[in-house]
């Protein structure tokens, strides 16, 4: 975790959110620790991760922002929407009141970040499959409708967990590669390295060959 | 059920004496350092309650008081001097006799029950005590479910489940248990834990604006970097400090919040952030700022307890429940017609 300053090209801000118990720390623990942590301690406000992962040849440092589940800590964590260029939307497979939050939780993030923040929907707990309480086609056809990226996962095995923040990760790297995202945009929740100081506009810096991936 | 800790061959075993296991990288030598000092005290201190319990006084306010309240409360007579030092005694007297009893078999919302159940496993998984089936799980259960029956606007808040379990850990008692944590939340703290927190959400600007006061380049350089200080601070009130700090520093710190109210948690914390200022004000970057706040609780100038108390309450004089009232009463005000949430 301790990476020399600048080692990295871009800094992407990240939330997770959804109801209290569905496993968000659990989720960031398995991502930045790669161990799954039972009776994780649950987030008072709000907790702090961060990793450096690769897409398209980029470093990239993610800088994660997990937030307590519980309805009134709401009036606090919605201000940390604000510039977040991704979020993860989490709900428990296995419990329904949970599922049924999530427009609740979209509509927060829809109001709170801007057009460009990609949002990812996770099922966790999919590891517990005899207590399944959503199926998977109606999830995906919840994010579909909803244009949102989406997989089970499981915080207990690491299924799906890595995927999850990578393709996030992806999805926003090709957004400023095609524009859609404003690099110098206040709260495009993407900063641009290591041209300190100040921002630059990706023709600046971008890579030359252009990412399939 | 306790092993001794043969790795070190030290005389403190793996388990604290209220049940916490001591993580894999403690260091027991500098903890023997620091206990074979404070063990002094300690005796000391039980001496002299000794003597002022016996003189059956009615353990008056005043300076005598304070001044044992603030060198600390001997464990022996923690349960019962908080319940005097609180008002919860009095508070105890003036209600229904069996309150607790009532509440128990009260109904509560489904929602609420099912958040406290949620959050039992998670409460102290660390602790002996708290082992599922050790009876404390069961214990705490009923502690937040008649508190929630009680206060119907409080119900279930996350943090109080932490606070409600060291309670119980330290009084080993359900009932003084409920009645200490109603009064912390009834009428210790303002309206922290309600279903909108605003006066959580107040006395973090309160924290911020007394740390613009006293360390003025370190509240720019915290806005420099664009950090909220609810990311920095808001763990600590809501869970006054429990589950942040070490155990015994904390019931040091519970001592003097059940007789002075509010102003130790901001002495606590300006304390802090003080003594860790140069280190604060060389990080360059939001996340190694963070790294180096979230380590600070865990610093030895915090476990050395005693000395940590004397300079919270030596360096912060200024802060009175006056100045905290003026301060909330002028947030308050400028933030009428502004959105609360926006805080801060």
């Amino acid at each position: 975790m301790s990476a020399p300053p600048y080692s990295y090209s871009y800094i992407f801000k990240y939330i997770i959110i959804g109801d209290m118990g569905v496993g968000k720390s659990c989720l960031l623990h398995q991502f930045t620790e790669k161990k799954f942590m039972s009776d994780c301690p649950h987030t008072i406000g709000v907790e702090f991760g961060t990793r450096i992962i690769e897409v398209c040849g980029q470093q990239i440092k993610l800088q994660i922002w997990d937030t307590a589940g519980q309805e009134r800590f709401r009036a606090v964590t919605r201000s940390y929407y604000r510039g977040a260029a991704g979020a993860l939307m989490v709900y428990d497979t296995t419990r329904r009141s949970t599922y049924n939050h999530l427009s609740s939780w979209l509509t927060d993030t829809r109001n709170l970040t801007n057009s460009s923040t990609v949002i990812f929907l996770i099922g966790n707990k999919s590891d517990l499959k005899d207590q399944r309480d959503v199926a998977y086609e109606e999830a995906k056809q919840f994010a579909d409708e909803n244009g949102l990226m989406f997989v089970e996962a499981s915080a207990k095995t690491g299924d799906n967990v890595e995927e999850a923040f990578v393709e996030t990760a992806k999805k926003i790297f090709q957004r400023i590669q095609d524009g859609r995202l404003d690099l110098n945009a206040t709260e495009s929740g993407v900063q641009h390295k290591p041209s300190q100081p100040g921002r630059t506009t990706l023709t600046d810096q971008s890579p030359k060959n252009t990412c399939t991936c | 059920m306790r092993v001794i800790n043969t790795r070190f061959n030290l005389k403190y075993d793996n388990v604290d004496e209220y049940g916490f296991m001591r993580p894999e990288n403690f260091d027991y030598e500098r903890y023997e350092k620091f206990m074979s000092s404070y063990l002094v005290i300690l005796v000391n201190r039980s001496k002299k309650w000794d003597k002022l319990m016996k003189k059956g006084k009615r353990l008056q306010r005043g300076l005598v008081l304070k001044r044992y309240v603030k060198k600390g409360i001997p464990s022996s007579y923690r349960a019962q001097v908080w319940m005097k030092i609180s008002g919860a005694n009095e508070l105890q007297i003036h209600q229904e006799s069996d309150l607790y009893n009532t509440r128990l078999n009260s109904v509560l919302d489904s929602d609420v029950v099912q958040a406290i159940r949620t959050d039992l496993p998670r409460t102290f998984p660390d602790n002996i005590y708290f082992i599922p089936l050790e009876g404390s799980q069961e214990q705490l259960y009923r502690i937040l479910f008649a508190y929630a029956a009680d206060n119907k606007n409080v119900g279930y808040c996350q943090g109080l489940n932490y606070i409600a379990g060291l309670l119980l850990l330290v009084t080993k008692d359900e009932e003084i248990s409920f009645w200490l944590l109603k009064v912390l939340v009834d009428n210790i703290l303002p309206d922290y834990y309600s279903r909108k927190m605003t006066g959580l959400m107040i006395d973090i600007e309160v924290f911020a604006r007394l740390t613009k006061s006293k360390m003025p380049d370190l509240y720019r350089h915290v806005k420099s970097l664009n950090i909220p200080w609810s990311l920095l601070i808001m763990k600590w009130f809501v869970c006054l400090y429990a589950e942040v700090f070490p155990t015994e520093t904390v019931l040091r710190i519970w001592d003097c919040l059940f007789y002075e109210h509010s102003p130790i948690l901001f002495k606590v914390g300006i304390t802090l952030i003080n003594y860790f200022r140069k280190t604060l004000l060389g990080c360059d970057n939001f996340t190694s700022f963070i790294e180096v706040f979230k380590k600070m609780p865990l610093d030895i100038f915090v476990l050395d307890c005693h000395y940590f108390m004397k300079r919270v309450n030596s360096e912060n004089k200024s802060i009175t429940n006056a100045l905290l009232q003026k301060l909330r009463k002028e947030i308050k005000s400028e933030k009428k017609n502004y959105e609360l949430n926006q805080l801060p």
